[in-house]
Protein backbone atom coordinates (compact mmCIF):
# COMPACT_ATOMS: atom_id res chain seq x y z
CA UNK A 1 0.00 0.00 0.00
CA UNK A 2 3.35 2.25 -0.16
CA UNK A 3 2.01 3.21 -3.59
CA UNK A 4 -1.38 4.79 -2.56
CA UNK A 5 0.64 6.31 0.02
CA UNK A 6 3.01 8.53 -2.34
CA UNK A 7 -0.21 8.46 -4.78
CA UNK A 8 -1.75 10.57 -2.01
CA UNK A 9 1.44 13.24 -1.31
CA UNK A 10 2.71 14.09 -4.12
CA UNK A 11 4.54 17.19 -3.93
CA UNK A 12 3.54 20.16 -5.99
CA UNK A 13 6.37 20.87 -7.69
CA UNK A 14 5.62 17.78 -9.70
CA UNK A 15 1.82 18.65 -10.34
CA UNK A 16 3.80 22.49 -11.61
CA UNK A 17 6.51 20.44 -13.76
CA UNK A 18 3.97 17.95 -15.55
CA UNK A 19 1.48 20.79 -15.97
CA UNK A 20 4.12 23.14 -17.47
CA UNK A 21 5.81 20.78 -19.74
CA UNK A 22 1.99 19.48 -20.92
CA UNK A 23 0.56 22.76 -21.46
CA UNK A 24 4.15 23.97 -23.45
CA UNK A 25 4.46 20.73 -25.42
CA UNK A 26 1.31 21.24 -27.97
CA UNK A 27 2.29 24.78 -28.23
CA UNK A 28 5.46 23.55 -29.71
CA UNK A 29 4.29 20.76 -31.65
CA UNK A 30 0.56 21.05 -32.04
CA UNK A 31 -1.68 17.49 -31.72
CA UNK A 32 -4.24 19.05 -34.20
CA UNK A 33 -7.21 17.90 -32.50
CA UNK A 34 -9.79 20.43 -34.56
CA UNK A 35 -12.63 22.59 -33.24
CA UNK A 36 -15.77 21.96 -34.33
CA UNK A 37 -18.43 25.07 -34.10
CA UNK A 38 -21.30 24.84 -31.68
CA UNK A 39 -24.85 25.83 -32.45
CA UNK A 40 -24.09 28.80 -29.92
CA UNK A 41 -21.25 29.97 -31.76
CA UNK A 42 -22.89 29.39 -35.08
CA UNK A 43 -25.98 31.40 -33.90
CA UNK A 44 -23.56 34.80 -32.78
CA UNK A 45 -21.61 34.48 -36.26
CA UNK A 46 -25.20 34.11 -38.56
CA UNK A 47 -26.26 37.15 -36.69
CA UNK A 48 -23.08 39.08 -37.22
CA UNK A 49 -23.22 37.51 -40.84
CA UNK A 50 -26.77 38.74 -41.40
CA UNK A 51 -26.23 42.60 -40.69
CA UNK A 52 -26.15 44.53 -43.91
CA UNK A 53 -22.81 45.56 -45.32
CA UNK A 54 -22.77 49.44 -44.26
CA UNK A 55 -24.45 48.77 -40.73
CA UNK A 56 -23.12 49.14 -37.57
CA UNK A 57 -21.71 46.20 -34.84
CA UNK A 58 -21.10 47.37 -31.49
CA UNK A 59 -18.55 45.41 -29.66
CA UNK A 60 -18.17 46.28 -26.20
CA UNK A 61 -14.48 45.29 -24.77
CA UNK A 62 -15.33 44.52 -21.25
CA UNK A 63 -12.40 42.83 -20.03
CA UNK A 64 -8.55 43.80 -18.87
CA UNK A 65 -5.53 41.82 -19.69
CA UNK A 66 -5.88 38.88 -16.96
CA UNK A 67 -8.95 37.43 -19.37
CA UNK A 68 -7.17 38.27 -22.61
CA UNK A 69 -5.79 34.93 -23.66
CA UNK A 70 -9.35 33.54 -23.42
CA UNK A 71 -11.57 36.85 -24.64
CA UNK A 72 -8.87 38.71 -27.15
CA UNK A 73 -9.32 36.23 -30.13
CA UNK A 74 -12.83 36.57 -29.94
CA UNK A 75 -12.54 40.42 -30.14
CA UNK A 76 -10.19 39.97 -32.94
CA UNK A 77 -12.10 37.02 -35.16
CA UNK A 78 -15.51 39.34 -34.45
CA UNK A 79 -13.93 42.11 -36.03
CA UNK A 80 -12.30 40.21 -38.93
CA UNK A 81 -15.73 38.96 -39.79
CA UNK A 82 -16.86 42.46 -39.76
CA UNK A 83 -14.58 43.81 -41.71
CA UNK A 84 -14.96 41.09 -44.49
CA UNK A 85 -18.68 41.88 -44.65
CA UNK A 86 -18.15 45.49 -44.52
CA UNK A 87 -20.01 46.05 -42.08
CA UNK A 88 -18.42 49.13 -39.59
CA UNK A 89 -17.26 48.48 -36.30
CA UNK A 90 -18.03 50.54 -32.98
CA UNK A 91 -16.60 50.02 -30.12
CA UNK A 92 -16.34 50.81 -26.41
CA UNK A 93 -15.44 49.56 -22.87
CA UNK A 94 -16.54 49.27 -19.07
CA UNK A 95 -14.19 48.45 -17.92
CA UNK A 96 -11.45 51.02 -17.55
CA UNK A 97 -8.49 48.32 -17.57
CA UNK A 98 -9.64 47.29 -21.14
CA UNK A 99 -9.07 49.97 -22.89
CA UNK A 100 -5.67 49.92 -24.29
CA UNK A 101 -6.71 46.60 -25.50
CA UNK A 102 -9.31 47.58 -27.93
CA UNK A 103 -7.01 50.10 -29.25
CA UNK A 104 -4.93 47.74 -29.85
CA UNK A 105 -7.33 45.19 -32.10
CA UNK A 106 -8.20 48.96 -33.92
CA UNK A 107 -4.80 49.26 -34.75
CA UNK A 108 -3.72 45.90 -35.63
CA UNK A 109 -6.72 44.56 -37.25
CA UNK A 110 -8.78 47.22 -38.92
CA UNK A 111 -5.82 47.83 -41.59
CA UNK A 112 -5.23 43.95 -42.68
CA UNK A 113 -9.02 44.48 -44.15
CA UNK A 114 -7.90 48.23 -45.51
CA UNK A 115 -10.56 49.88 -43.37
CA UNK A 116 -10.24 54.03 -42.65
CA UNK A 117 -10.36 55.10 -38.75
CA UNK A 118 -13.60 56.82 -38.89
CA UNK A 119 -15.37 55.82 -41.34
CA UNK A 120 -15.02 51.89 -40.87
CA UNK A 121 -14.24 51.89 -37.80
CA UNK A 122 -14.55 54.14 -34.50
CA UNK A 123 -13.17 53.38 -30.51
CA UNK A 124 -15.02 55.27 -28.03
CA UNK A 125 -13.48 54.31 -25.17
CA UNK A 126 -14.27 54.34 -21.92
CA UNK A 127 -16.54 56.56 -19.69
CA UNK A 128 -17.55 56.17 -15.62
CA UNK A 129 -20.88 55.09 -15.08
CA UNK A 130 -21.68 51.59 -16.33
CA UNK A 131 -25.22 52.13 -16.56
CA UNK A 132 -25.19 55.15 -16.91
CA UNK A 133 -23.45 55.07 -19.74
CA UNK A 134 -25.30 52.53 -21.69
CA UNK A 135 -28.89 54.60 -20.92
CA UNK A 136 -27.00 57.63 -21.83
CA UNK A 137 -26.29 56.04 -25.30
CA UNK A 138 -29.72 54.59 -26.24
CA UNK A 139 -29.96 58.60 -25.99
CA UNK A 140 -27.36 60.07 -27.57
CA UNK A 141 -23.93 58.78 -28.17
CA UNK A 142 -22.46 61.67 -28.52
CA UNK A 143 -24.07 63.30 -25.01
CA UNK A 144 -21.40 60.28 -23.26
CA UNK A 145 -18.95 60.45 -25.54
CA UNK A 146 -18.43 63.83 -26.98
CA UNK A 147 -15.00 63.02 -28.30
CA UNK A 148 -13.77 59.43 -29.00
CA UNK A 149 -10.55 57.59 -27.58
CA UNK A 150 -7.97 59.15 -29.39
CA UNK A 151 -9.53 62.65 -29.11
CA UNK A 152 -11.76 63.55 -32.25
CA UNK A 153 -14.98 64.65 -31.89
CA UNK A 154 -17.54 62.59 -32.97
CA UNK A 155 -19.32 65.10 -35.26
CA UNK A 156 -16.08 64.62 -37.11
CA UNK A 157 -16.13 61.09 -37.52
CA UNK A 158 -18.48 60.06 -41.11
CA UNK A 159 -19.39 56.88 -39.61
CA UNK A 160 -20.67 58.42 -36.39
CA UNK A 161 -23.16 59.81 -38.63
CA UNK A 162 -25.47 57.49 -38.96
CA UNK A 163 -24.86 55.96 -36.23
CA UNK A 164 -26.77 58.44 -33.08
CA UNK A 165 -27.63 56.08 -30.68
CA UNK A 166 -28.13 52.36 -29.52
CA UNK A 167 -31.49 51.84 -31.90
CA UNK A 168 -28.95 52.63 -34.74
CA UNK A 169 -27.31 49.56 -34.05
CA UNK A 170 -28.34 46.17 -35.24
CA UNK A 171 -26.27 44.01 -32.87
CA UNK A 172 -24.26 44.30 -29.88
CA UNK A 173 -21.63 42.12 -28.88
CA UNK A 174 -20.18 42.56 -25.07
CA UNK A 175 -17.31 40.57 -24.60
CA UNK A 176 -17.06 40.38 -21.00
CA UNK A 177 -14.85 39.08 -17.75
CA UNK A 178 -17.64 39.69 -15.63
CA UNK A 179 -19.49 42.67 -13.81
CA UNK A 180 -19.96 45.06 -15.73
CA UNK A 181 -20.59 43.17 -18.46
CA UNK A 182 -23.24 41.44 -20.72
CA UNK A 183 -25.65 41.75 -17.82
CA UNK A 184 -25.37 45.37 -18.02
CA UNK A 185 -25.94 45.57 -21.43
CA UNK A 186 -29.22 43.29 -21.19
CA UNK A 187 -30.93 45.06 -18.24
CA UNK A 188 -30.32 48.52 -19.41
CA UNK A 189 -29.64 48.42 -23.37
CA UNK A 190 -31.75 45.49 -24.42
CA UNK A 191 -34.85 46.02 -21.97
CA UNK A 192 -34.93 49.50 -22.71
CA UNK A 193 -33.92 49.95 -26.16
CA UNK A 194 -34.42 47.24 -27.46
CA UNK A 195 -30.28 46.31 -28.19
CA UNK A 196 -29.71 42.56 -30.21
CA UNK A 197 -27.03 41.44 -27.86
CA UNK A 198 -24.92 38.58 -27.92
CA UNK A 199 -22.09 37.48 -25.40
CA UNK A 200 -18.38 36.29 -25.33
CA UNK A 201 -17.57 35.62 -22.26
CA UNK A 202 -14.46 33.51 -20.03
CA UNK A 203 -15.46 29.52 -19.48
CA UNK A 204 -15.62 30.04 -16.18
CA UNK A 205 -18.50 32.34 -16.57
CA UNK A 206 -20.29 30.75 -18.94
CA UNK A 207 -22.63 28.64 -16.68
CA UNK A 208 -24.72 32.49 -15.73
CA UNK A 209 -25.38 32.90 -19.48
CA UNK A 210 -27.25 30.29 -20.24
CA UNK A 211 -30.41 31.10 -18.76
CA UNK A 212 -30.06 34.30 -20.93
CA UNK A 213 -29.16 32.16 -23.91
CA UNK A 214 -32.22 29.82 -23.33
CA UNK A 215 -34.82 33.10 -22.92
CA UNK A 216 -33.90 34.28 -26.11
CA UNK A 217 -32.24 37.74 -24.51
CA UNK A 218 -28.92 36.55 -25.71
CA UNK A 219 -28.35 35.81 -29.60
CA UNK A 220 -25.60 33.93 -29.10
CA UNK A 221 -22.70 32.74 -26.94
CA UNK A 222 -18.94 32.26 -27.48
CA UNK A 223 -17.63 30.56 -23.98
CA UNK A 224 -14.04 30.84 -22.79
CA UNK A 225 -11.13 30.24 -25.56
CA UNK A 226 -13.25 27.01 -27.08
CA UNK A 227 -15.70 29.48 -28.05
CA UNK A 228 -13.04 31.87 -29.40
CA UNK A 229 -11.72 29.09 -31.24
CA UNK A 230 -15.32 28.01 -32.84
CA UNK A 231 -15.68 31.44 -33.83
CA UNK A 232 -12.17 31.52 -35.64
CA UNK A 233 -13.20 28.18 -37.34
CA UNK A 234 -16.63 29.89 -39.09
CA UNK A 235 -14.66 32.67 -39.72
CA UNK A 236 -12.00 30.65 -41.51
CA UNK A 237 -14.44 28.08 -42.95
CA UNK A 238 -16.37 31.48 -44.80
CA UNK A 239 -12.98 32.25 -46.64
CA UNK A 240 -13.36 35.67 -44.56
CA UNK A 241 -9.80 35.48 -43.03
CA UNK A 242 -6.37 33.46 -42.82
CA UNK A 243 -5.03 35.03 -40.56
CA UNK A 244 -3.20 33.11 -37.02
CA UNK A 245 -6.04 31.64 -35.22
CA UNK A 246 -4.14 32.32 -31.69
CA UNK A 247 -7.34 30.40 -29.97
CA UNK A 248 -7.84 26.88 -32.09
CA UNK A 249 -3.62 26.69 -31.76
CA UNK A 250 -3.84 26.68 -27.77
CA UNK A 251 -7.16 23.96 -27.35
CA UNK A 252 -4.69 21.47 -27.84
CA UNK A 253 -3.07 22.84 -24.84
CA UNK A 254 -6.00 23.27 -23.15
CA UNK A 255 -7.28 19.81 -23.83
CA UNK A 256 -4.08 18.23 -22.36
CA UNK A 257 -4.57 20.59 -19.02
CA UNK A 258 -8.25 19.19 -18.76
CA UNK A 259 -7.14 15.81 -18.52
CA UNK A 260 -3.83 16.74 -16.42
CA UNK A 261 -6.51 18.19 -13.68
CA UNK A 262 -9.10 14.85 -14.49
CA UNK A 263 -6.26 12.37 -13.98
CA UNK A 264 -4.82 13.97 -10.72
CA UNK A 265 -8.81 13.92 -9.31
CA UNK A 266 -8.61 10.63 -9.90
CA UNK A 267 -5.52 9.31 -8.38
CA UNK A 268 -6.37 11.45 -5.58
CA UNK A 269 -9.80 9.84 -5.06
CA UNK A 270 -8.02 6.28 -5.72
CA UNK A 271 -5.22 6.53 -2.98
CA UNK A 272 -7.77 8.35 -0.88
CA UNK A 273 -10.20 5.44 -0.87
CA UNK A 274 -7.61 2.89 -0.63
CA UNK A 275 -6.03 4.24 2.25
CA UNK A 276 -9.16 5.72 4.18
CA UNK A 277 -9.17 2.67 6.47
CA UNK A 278 -6.24 2.70 8.12
CA UNK A 279 -6.75 6.60 8.29
CA UNK A 280 -8.22 7.54 12.15
CA UNK A 281 -11.58 8.82 12.16
CA UNK B 1 -30.47 66.87 8.78
CA UNK B 2 -27.25 64.87 7.69
CA UNK B 3 -29.31 61.65 7.45
CA UNK B 4 -33.04 63.42 6.67
CA UNK B 5 -31.89 65.23 3.61
CA UNK B 6 -30.28 62.02 2.03
CA UNK B 7 -33.51 60.27 3.22
CA UNK B 8 -35.79 62.60 1.55
CA UNK B 9 -34.13 62.55 -1.61
CA UNK B 10 -33.46 59.10 -1.99
CA UNK B 11 -37.24 58.39 -1.54
CA UNK B 12 -38.26 61.03 -3.82
CA UNK B 13 -35.67 59.93 -6.55
CA UNK B 14 -36.92 56.50 -6.17
CA UNK B 15 -40.15 57.34 -6.60
CA UNK B 16 -39.87 59.18 -9.53
CA UNK B 17 -37.73 56.62 -11.49
CA UNK B 18 -39.99 54.00 -10.67
CA UNK B 19 -42.96 56.15 -11.97
CA UNK B 20 -40.72 57.49 -15.06
CA UNK B 21 -40.07 53.84 -15.94
CA UNK B 22 -43.54 53.12 -17.29
CA UNK B 23 -44.48 56.68 -18.53
CA UNK B 24 -42.95 57.53 -22.35
CA UNK B 25 -43.88 61.28 -22.39
CA UNK B 26 -41.34 63.49 -23.32
CA UNK B 27 -41.44 64.83 -19.85
CA UNK B 28 -40.74 62.10 -18.43
CA UNK B 29 -38.03 60.90 -21.22
CA UNK B 30 -36.50 64.59 -20.58
CA UNK B 31 -36.34 63.76 -17.14
CA UNK B 32 -34.71 60.39 -17.06
CA UNK B 33 -32.10 61.60 -19.45
CA UNK B 34 -30.79 64.58 -17.06
CA UNK B 35 -30.68 61.97 -14.30
CA UNK B 36 -28.40 59.50 -16.54
CA UNK B 37 -26.22 62.61 -16.52
CA UNK B 38 -26.55 63.47 -13.06
CA UNK B 39 -25.37 59.85 -12.13
CA UNK B 40 -22.61 59.97 -14.79
CA UNK B 41 -21.05 62.99 -12.71
CA UNK B 42 -21.73 60.88 -9.67
CA UNK B 43 -19.70 58.06 -10.95
CA UNK B 44 -16.82 60.40 -11.62
CA UNK B 45 -16.58 61.35 -8.08
CA UNK B 46 -17.06 57.94 -6.77
CA UNK B 47 -13.54 57.05 -8.70
CA UNK B 48 -11.64 59.80 -6.46
CA UNK B 49 -13.50 59.12 -3.43
CA UNK B 50 -12.78 55.15 -4.04
CA UNK B 51 -8.67 56.40 -4.70
CA UNK B 52 -8.85 58.09 -1.96
CA UNK B 53 -9.78 55.31 0.37
CA UNK B 54 -7.31 53.28 -0.83
CA UNK B 55 -4.73 55.42 -0.47
CA UNK B 56 -5.59 56.13 3.39
CA UNK B 57 -6.33 52.29 3.81
CA UNK B 58 -2.94 51.48 2.66
CA UNK B 59 -1.47 54.50 4.20
CA UNK B 60 -3.07 53.78 7.52
CA UNK B 61 -1.65 50.09 7.12
CA UNK B 62 1.73 51.22 6.56
CA UNK B 63 1.67 53.24 9.59
CA UNK B 64 0.39 50.84 11.99
CA UNK B 65 3.15 47.92 10.05
CA UNK B 66 0.09 45.79 9.96
CA UNK B 67 0.92 41.92 8.32
CA UNK B 68 1.72 42.80 4.59
CA UNK B 69 2.82 46.30 4.45
CA UNK B 70 5.41 45.70 2.42
CA UNK B 71 2.53 45.28 -0.12
CA UNK B 72 0.97 48.91 0.09
CA UNK B 73 3.88 50.73 -0.26
CA UNK B 74 3.84 48.88 -4.08
CA UNK B 75 0.69 49.79 -4.12
CA UNK B 76 1.23 53.39 -3.50
CA UNK B 77 4.38 53.43 -5.41
CA UNK B 78 2.29 52.36 -8.60
CA UNK B 79 -0.50 54.62 -7.68
CA UNK B 80 1.77 57.23 -7.45
CA UNK B 81 3.75 56.66 -10.63
CA UNK B 82 0.69 55.93 -12.54
CA UNK B 83 -0.98 59.55 -11.65
CA UNK B 84 2.09 61.31 -12.14
CA UNK B 85 2.82 59.72 -15.73
CA UNK B 86 -0.72 60.09 -16.39
CA UNK B 87 -0.89 63.63 -15.63
CA UNK B 88 2.09 64.59 -16.95
CA UNK B 89 2.50 63.01 -20.27
CA UNK B 90 -1.82 62.29 -20.88
CA UNK B 91 -3.76 59.21 -21.38
CA UNK B 92 -3.67 59.13 -25.33
CA UNK B 93 -2.54 56.32 -26.88
CA UNK B 94 1.51 56.53 -27.51
CA UNK B 95 1.68 58.43 -24.65
CA UNK B 96 4.00 56.76 -21.61
CA UNK B 97 0.69 55.36 -19.74
CA UNK B 98 -0.59 53.44 -22.31
CA UNK B 99 2.71 52.40 -23.84
CA UNK B 100 5.09 51.81 -21.01
CA UNK B 101 2.57 51.07 -18.38
CA UNK B 102 -0.33 49.50 -19.75
CA UNK B 103 1.63 47.58 -22.62
CA UNK B 104 5.18 46.26 -20.40
CA UNK B 105 3.60 46.02 -16.68
CA UNK B 106 0.05 46.09 -16.63
CA UNK B 107 -0.77 43.28 -19.40
CA UNK B 108 2.00 40.83 -18.63
CA UNK B 109 1.52 40.73 -14.83
CA UNK B 110 -2.38 40.67 -15.26
CA UNK B 111 -1.62 37.89 -17.77
CA UNK B 112 0.91 35.70 -15.46
CA UNK B 113 -1.63 36.43 -12.44
CA UNK B 114 -4.40 34.21 -14.25
CA UNK B 115 -2.22 32.27 -16.17
CA UNK B 116 -0.85 30.80 -12.91
CA UNK B 117 -4.12 29.88 -11.84
CA UNK B 118 -4.10 26.81 -13.57
CA UNK B 119 -1.35 25.14 -11.59
CA UNK B 120 -2.99 25.74 -8.67
CA UNK B 121 -5.95 24.72 -10.10
CA UNK B 122 -4.53 21.51 -10.99
CA UNK B 123 -2.53 21.06 -7.27
CA UNK B 124 -5.90 22.21 -5.08
CA UNK B 125 -8.16 19.69 -7.64
CA UNK B 126 -5.69 16.88 -6.48
CA UNK B 127 -6.06 17.67 -2.77
CA UNK B 128 -9.55 18.39 -2.22
CA UNK B 129 -11.63 17.17 -5.07
CA UNK B 130 -12.68 13.88 -2.98
CA UNK B 131 -15.96 12.28 -3.39
CA UNK B 132 -16.50 11.03 0.23
CA UNK B 133 -19.98 11.66 -0.06
CA UNK B 134 -23.06 10.62 -2.42
CA UNK B 135 -23.48 14.91 -3.70
CA UNK B 136 -19.35 15.03 -3.78
CA UNK B 137 -19.03 11.92 -5.99
CA UNK B 138 -21.99 13.37 -7.99
CA UNK B 139 -20.48 16.56 -8.42
CA UNK B 140 -17.01 14.79 -9.18
CA UNK B 141 -18.92 13.10 -12.26
CA UNK B 142 -20.74 16.00 -13.40
CA UNK B 143 -17.45 18.33 -13.64
CA UNK B 144 -15.71 14.96 -15.45
CA UNK B 145 -18.27 15.43 -18.13
CA UNK B 146 -18.54 19.02 -18.62
CA UNK B 147 -13.96 19.55 -17.83
CA UNK B 148 -13.87 16.48 -20.91
CA UNK B 149 -16.90 17.50 -23.03
CA UNK B 150 -15.65 21.35 -23.45
CA UNK B 151 -12.56 20.65 -24.90
CA UNK B 152 -11.79 19.49 -28.43
CA UNK B 153 -10.31 15.99 -26.80
CA UNK B 154 -13.87 15.28 -25.74
CA UNK B 155 -15.63 15.43 -28.73
CA UNK B 156 -13.65 12.38 -29.67
CA UNK B 157 -14.98 10.03 -26.34
CA UNK B 158 -18.25 8.65 -26.75
CA UNK B 159 -20.21 9.02 -23.53
CA UNK B 160 -20.75 4.83 -23.32
CA UNK B 161 -17.53 4.54 -23.35
CA UNK B 162 -16.91 7.57 -20.52
CA UNK B 163 -19.71 5.42 -18.54
CA UNK B 164 -17.64 2.25 -19.02
CA UNK B 165 -14.46 3.77 -17.73
CA UNK B 166 -16.22 5.08 -14.63
CA UNK B 167 -17.52 1.91 -13.89
CA UNK B 168 -14.36 -0.10 -14.18
CA UNK B 169 -12.83 2.96 -12.01
CA UNK B 170 -15.58 2.69 -9.82
CA UNK B 171 -14.88 -1.12 -8.68
CA UNK B 172 -11.43 -0.48 -9.14
CA UNK B 173 -11.67 2.67 -5.69
CA UNK B 174 -14.54 0.28 -4.23
CA UNK B 175 -12.15 -2.61 -4.10
CA UNK B 176 -9.23 -0.75 -2.91
CA UNK B 177 -11.27 1.10 -0.54
CA UNK B 178 -13.30 -1.85 0.84
CA UNK B 179 -16.04 0.46 0.05
CA UNK B 180 -19.57 -1.69 -0.66
CA UNK B 181 -21.41 1.73 -1.59
CA UNK B 182 -18.78 1.83 -4.35
CA UNK B 183 -19.17 -1.54 -5.60
CA UNK B 184 -22.86 -1.47 -5.17
CA UNK B 185 -22.56 2.12 -6.68
CA UNK B 186 -20.89 -0.09 -9.90
CA UNK B 187 -23.82 -2.71 -9.96
CA UNK B 188 -25.70 0.30 -10.33
CA UNK B 189 -24.06 1.61 -13.08
CA UNK B 190 -23.48 -1.74 -15.25
CA UNK B 191 -27.31 -2.02 -15.08
CA UNK B 192 -27.51 1.41 -16.06
CA UNK B 193 -25.91 0.91 -18.90
CA UNK B 194 -27.13 -2.44 -20.24
CA UNK B 195 -30.42 -1.18 -20.20
CA UNK B 196 -29.56 1.85 -22.42
CA UNK B 197 -27.27 -0.36 -24.83
CA UNK B 198 -30.97 -1.68 -24.87
CA UNK B 199 -32.42 0.96 -26.38
CA UNK B 200 -29.93 0.94 -28.63
CA UNK B 201 -29.83 -3.09 -29.80
CA UNK B 202 -27.29 -3.34 -27.99
CA UNK B 203 -24.91 -1.76 -30.50
CA UNK B 204 -22.68 1.16 -28.49
CA UNK B 205 -25.08 4.30 -28.47
CA UNK B 206 -23.53 7.04 -30.76
CA UNK B 207 -23.50 10.14 -27.99
CA UNK B 208 -20.49 11.50 -27.72
CA UNK B 209 -19.02 13.60 -24.51
CA UNK B 210 -19.96 17.25 -25.27
CA UNK B 211 -23.79 16.42 -26.07
CA UNK B 212 -24.03 14.91 -22.27
CA UNK B 213 -21.89 18.15 -21.17
CA UNK B 214 -24.34 20.23 -23.26
CA UNK B 215 -27.29 18.57 -21.70
CA UNK B 216 -25.57 19.20 -17.88
CA UNK B 217 -25.20 22.76 -18.70
CA UNK B 218 -28.40 23.08 -20.58
CA UNK B 219 -30.97 21.68 -17.82
CA UNK B 220 -29.74 21.06 -14.26
CA UNK B 221 -27.47 23.87 -14.30
CA UNK B 222 -29.71 25.75 -15.66
CA UNK B 223 -32.41 25.41 -13.56
CA UNK B 224 -30.11 25.93 -10.61
CA UNK B 225 -29.18 28.94 -11.83
CA UNK B 226 -32.45 30.14 -12.73
CA UNK B 227 -33.41 29.50 -9.22
CA UNK B 228 -30.53 31.84 -7.73
CA UNK B 229 -31.97 34.60 -10.59
CA UNK B 230 -35.38 34.48 -9.26
CA UNK B 231 -34.37 34.91 -5.94
CA UNK B 232 -31.52 37.72 -6.39
CA UNK B 233 -33.36 39.74 -8.13
CA UNK B 234 -36.35 39.29 -5.42
CA UNK B 235 -33.75 39.98 -3.12
CA UNK B 236 -32.92 42.76 -5.21
CA UNK B 237 -36.20 44.68 -5.34
CA UNK B 238 -36.94 43.95 -1.69
CA UNK B 239 -33.61 45.63 -0.50
CA UNK B 240 -34.50 48.67 -3.20
CA UNK B 241 -37.54 49.36 -1.58
CA UNK B 242 -35.92 49.01 1.96
CA UNK B 243 -33.62 51.91 0.45
CA UNK B 244 -36.21 53.87 -1.07
CA UNK B 245 -38.58 53.66 2.15
CA UNK B 246 -35.66 54.33 4.63
CA UNK B 247 -35.90 51.37 6.30
CA UNK B 248 -32.52 50.53 5.32
CA UNK B 249 -29.95 53.00 6.18
CA UNK B 250 -26.55 51.26 6.10
CA UNK B 251 -25.56 53.22 2.54
CA UNK B 252 -25.60 56.24 4.86
CA UNK B 253 -22.88 55.34 6.95
CA UNK B 254 -21.94 55.74 10.27
CA UNK B 255 -21.13 59.19 12.27
CA UNK B 256 -23.29 61.70 14.29
CA UNK B 257 -27.18 63.01 12.63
Amino acid sequence: MRIFDFLLKIDRRIIYIVMAVLVTLPLVKPLGLGVTSGPRATALFEAVDQIPAGKTLLISVDFDPSSMPELYPMLTALMRHAFAKNVKVLMCGLWLTGAGLADQAVQTIAPEYQKKYGEDVVYLGWKAGVDAVILGMGANIKDVFANDYYGHPLDSLPMMREVQRLRDIPLAVAISAGTPGYADWLLYGQSRYGLRVGVGITAVSAADAYPFLQSGQLTGLLAGMKGGAEYEVLVQQHGYSKAYMPAVAAMDSQSLAHVVILVLVVIGNVAFFATRRRRPV
Amino acid sequence: MKRSIPLAICLVMGIAMMIQFFVPHPVSVGFFDLTTKWVRIVAAFALVLGTGSLVMYHVDKLKRKREGWVYSIVTLVAALVTTVVGLGWGVKPGRPLQDVIFQNFLVPLNASMFAILAFYMASAAYRAFRARTREAALLLIAAFVVMLGMVPIGAKIPMFWFMVALAVALLIVGITGRSKMLVVGTGVLVVGLLVWMGFWKFRVPQLMLPDTAEWVLSVPNMAAKRAILFGVALGGIATSLKVILGIERGWLGGGKQ
